[in-house]
């Protein structure tokens, strides 16, 4: 979803610790499956990679944990089946598929978490709180590809000079070892140039200002009143037990209530809006290329 | 408006008793496009940056340095930082931060400007430099060349008064290192910003500088006019070989009267002073064939799966005992092709043999042992060892059988020595393995006329032992010295060959400057020797 992307960091971090807090927070199967599929939703429809193959894992994390749970605790009143003399009971079932739900829910808003929040993102929410942070960490982020693309180019370099034989571990594992010593003689010498750099155009005159490509408009503050509404809602309910589940010893729901509907409908709202918005965009470019 | 002055400058650096500036006084005029050359150990480096407070040398200074009127010491932090503008040579040891717009705005956060005036300043400079299409681009992503114009719009942004660039070009191809050169002579003009650049590849420079400083062993020897400095130069001196072909030319011939600088004005002094009667030099090039040291047979070679072909249909034989020269532009997949033949990239079609045998017979490292060996563009990347002396001994190599003699430099770090130095170490380690195939690239990158007169001395004296060589690089002067054959890389292929006088002339536009000067005039003259050389033939008789 490009919508959600476009929006200020601080908007977008905030809105996934909203919605992961939650869904961390709160055993309630509706809100978990709700969770999950917002999640799904965001990932899939925002992710270019679209291959099984990278689902495949996070679903076999799904099944081990909600067949391990029912198989090694077996509290509850309802005994399903007996398996090898152990009681295999419903309650117990019911807890592994949620918190199954809970984990893959999690996982998934922190895999689209990781695909919008890049690394200038970070950044900028890093340095809000430190300009010197902020500084590090950019200057790391520049430095670690660097490093890794000198030691594989020390490495082929090496290697067409046929200096080191690979065909036994001792000699290898020697090799290696030095590509990186010498590795790291040249970042130290690297470092002088680009100190020196730094120190040309003012670096440690004074007081540093922090600049950043990003401005915060009036839809941000809009999406962000949004969010932290919906995320208020929702933690009421939560706290007044109205969204109280338990598991043990037998499934037990909160009393049907105006709050727990409230809480409902607050985290199904959460979960969806970067789907509205992304519907949103979609009307209004059809809208416009129409009106070309 | 005099904007920089020296005076009676002397510097020494500790523990040394001689020293690297004697007695230096200049005056660098507002609005001037000056120039700095000498050879290499002659103070160039060290006068930059004395002149930039902030990275200075540590070391023993007498006399004076004046901006406008200031000394530099007592220069505030601001407009030392601000009004000096520094440019050094390697563009990716320059950078700082990771983006684009970020190394834009790294000097005005320094400062402490607010955010509206920063984002300003980078989008006029973004804009002003072209840089706004990679303006959110990782630095990771640029070219060398964009590097290079990044580092100074990164500086430009701060709005100097004056621009000190220590070999901007050095480490860029020719295609970037003249867009950058014209960029500075665009700023100069535009703005009347004063430049003083140090630099070996003058070709381009001198023609658009307005004054040429000499210095030679810590003294300016010469200061003044282009082309009355050019014409006064000694004869067959060093700094005579770093000089634009058409004032080579002018010495070779001991001509008086102005000095040529340009091609242009090389070849009006050519039609004024020279017939052309004898239109072309006698070639002996009748060459036998020999077997073929290396063999590329319709070689297809791409980096990723879903990334387009590097190498295409790739055809090329290289015979036994000739220096091969590949030219092409960046991207056009020359340096692959040398990874290929050196075993480090897998084709994924095609066939390359090595000596009539096919590289993947090659066991267990034999390719690299007496066969062949790869010398690659970043000798930094052969160093392991902390000094010359380990480093050799390392790979097996005699200090006294080298070609070339070390012996001054075997107690150094391999990174304190001089990019030629440097060149020569590793060339020293490569050969240690013996190799009947040498591999080299770009080896010429970055060094002054001296050492490229040494390498082509080494080649030439490696190929009378029997070695192959061969060379990718963008220095056509460098092949049209050395080279036996020449081929031009376009797209992953080879699109034309030949021994470097029919290659050279055929071509137009990737030349050698004396080619340009002569074509249609002489035939098949590509260096400054073939071109004065019928001159003399060619000599008008005085009526």
């Amino acid at each position: 979803m490009k919508a959600l992307e476009a929006y200020h960091p601080a908007v977008s971090a905030v809105y996934f610790l909203a919605v992961a807090g939650i869904a961390m927070f709160c055993m309630n199967p509706i809100l978990q499956a709700l969770s999950l599929f917002g999640a799904l939703l965001l990932f899939l429809s925002n992710s270019r990679n679209r291959s099984v193959s990278s689902h495949a894992g996070f679903l076999l994390l799904f099944l081990l944990f909600a067949l391990l749970n029912p198989l090694f605790s077996h509290n509850g009143a309802t005994v399903l089946f007996v398996l090898n003399n152990n009681p295999v009971t419903l309650e117990s079932a019911v807890y592994g598929l949620v918190a199954a739900g809970m984990i893959l829910a999690v996982l998934y808003w922190f895999r689209s978490f990781t695909q919008i929040m890049t690394s200038d993102k970070l950044l900028y929410l890093f340095g809000k709180l430190s300009p010197k942070l902020s500084l590090i960490l950019s200057m790391g982020l520049r430095y670690v590809p660097l490093f890794q693309s000198q030691v594989k180019k020390i490495r082929a370099t090496q290697t067409a000079l046929g200096l080191y034989k690979e065909d036994n571990l001792i000699d290898r594992v020697r090799g290696e070892l030095r590509v990186f010593s010498i590795t790291v003689t040249w970042a130290l010498e690297n470092g002088i140039t680009t100190a020196d750099s730094m120190e040309a155009r003012g670096y440690g005159i004074g007081k540093r200002s922090h600049f950043s490509l990003f401005r915060f408009r009036l839809r941000d503050g809009i999406f962000l009143a949004i969010t932290l509404v919906l995320f208020g809602l929702a933690c009421v309910s939560i706290c007044t037990g109205a969204l109280e589940f338990t598991c043990y010893p037998t499934l037990q729901w909160a009393a049907a209530s105006p709050t727990g509907a409230v809480g409902y409908l607050a985290y199904g709202g959460l979960v969806l809006m970067p789907a509205v918005l992304e519907t949103e965009e979609r009307i209004k470019w059809k809208y416009l290329r129409s009106s070309i | 408006m005099e904007i920089l002055t020296l005076e009676h400058l002397t510097f020494a650096y500790p523990l040394c008793v001689a020293p690297v500036l004697k007695d230096v006084s200049l005056t660098v005029h507002s609005g001037e496009f000056a120039v700095l050359c000498g050879a290499t150990g002659s103070g160039k480096s060290t006068l930059l940056r004395l002149l930039k407070r902030e990275i200075a040398p540590v070391g023993e200074k007498t006399g004076r340095i004046c901006y406008q009127h200031t000394p530099v010491e007592e220069l505030s932090a601001k407009d030392s930082a601000c009004k000096i503008g520094f440019v050094m040579q390697n563009p990716e040891q320059q950078i700082v931060t990771d983006k684009v717009w970020h190394e834009l705005a790294f000097g005005l956060e320094n400062q402490n400007l607010p955010q509206d005036v920063i984002a300003r300043r980078t989008a006029e400079m973004a804009s002003y430099f072209g840089i706004e299409h990679w303006y959110e681009k990782s630095v990771s992503e640029l070219s060398g060349g964009q590097k290079q114009l990044l580092n100074l719009a990164a500086v430009m942004v701060m709005n100097p008064e004056i621009l000190i660039l220590d070999e901007p070009t050095a480490q860029l191809d020719p295609i970037a290192a003249s867009d950058f050169i014209a960029t500075l002579k665009k700023l100069n003009d535009d703005f009347g910003l004063t430049v003083l650049i140090v630099e070996h590849r003058l070709e381009e420079l001198i023609p658009i500088c307005d004054r040429l400083i000499v210095l030679k062993n810590g003294c300016v020897l010469h200061d003044g006019d282009p082309r009355a400095v050019v014409a006064g130069l000694e004869e067959d001196s060093e700094l005579l070989r770093a000089m634009p072909s058409a004032a080579r030319l002018y010495h070779a011939l001991g001509a008086s009267g102005e000095c040529p600088l340009t091609v242009r004005e090389g070849r009006k002094f050519l039609e004024r002073h020279f017939d052309n009667r004898v239109r072309a030099l006698p070639r002996d090039e009748v060459r036998t064939k020999t077997n073929p040291a290396l063999d590329f047979e319709n070689v297809y070679f791409r980096y990723g799966r879903e990334l387009s072909d590097v190498l295409c249909g790739l055809t090329l034989t290289v015979y036994e005992n000739e220096i091969f020269c590949i030219l092409g532009g960046n991207g056009s997949g020359k340096t692959t092709s040398l990874s290929v033949a050196a075993g480090l990239c897998r084709p994924y079609g095609g066939r390359v043999k090595v000596f009539g045998k096919k590289l993947q017979d090659y066991k267990n490292q034999s390719l690299y042992c007496g066969c062949l060996s790869l010398l690659p563009q970043d000798v930094q990347t052969v160093f392991l060892k902390n000094t010359v002396r380990e480093e050799l001994s390392d790979a097996g190599a005699e200090a006294d059988a080298l070609p070339f003699d070390l012996s001054a430099l075997l107690d150094k770090h391999p990174y304190d020595l001089s990019g030629g130095e440097q060149q020569l170490v590793a060339l020293a380690k490569v050969l240690a393995t013996k190799p009947r195939l040498l591999l080299m690239d770009e080896p010429t990158k970055g060094l002054d006329a001296d050492k490229k007169a040494a390498i082509i001395s080494i080649l030439k004296r490696l190929k009378a032992e029997g070695v192959t060589v061969v060379i990718v690089t963008h220095d056509v002067e460098f092949c049209a010295q050395c080279a036996d054959r020449c081929a031009l890389f376009f797209r992953g292929n080879i699109v034309s060959h030949g021994a470097p006088d029919a290659f050279f002339s055929e071509n137009t536009f990737y030349t050698t400057a004396a080619s340009r000067m002569s074509k249609g005039y002489y035939e098949r003259a590509v260096t400054v020797e073939d071109v004065a050389t019928l001159c003399r033939r060619n000599r008008r008789d005085v009526t």
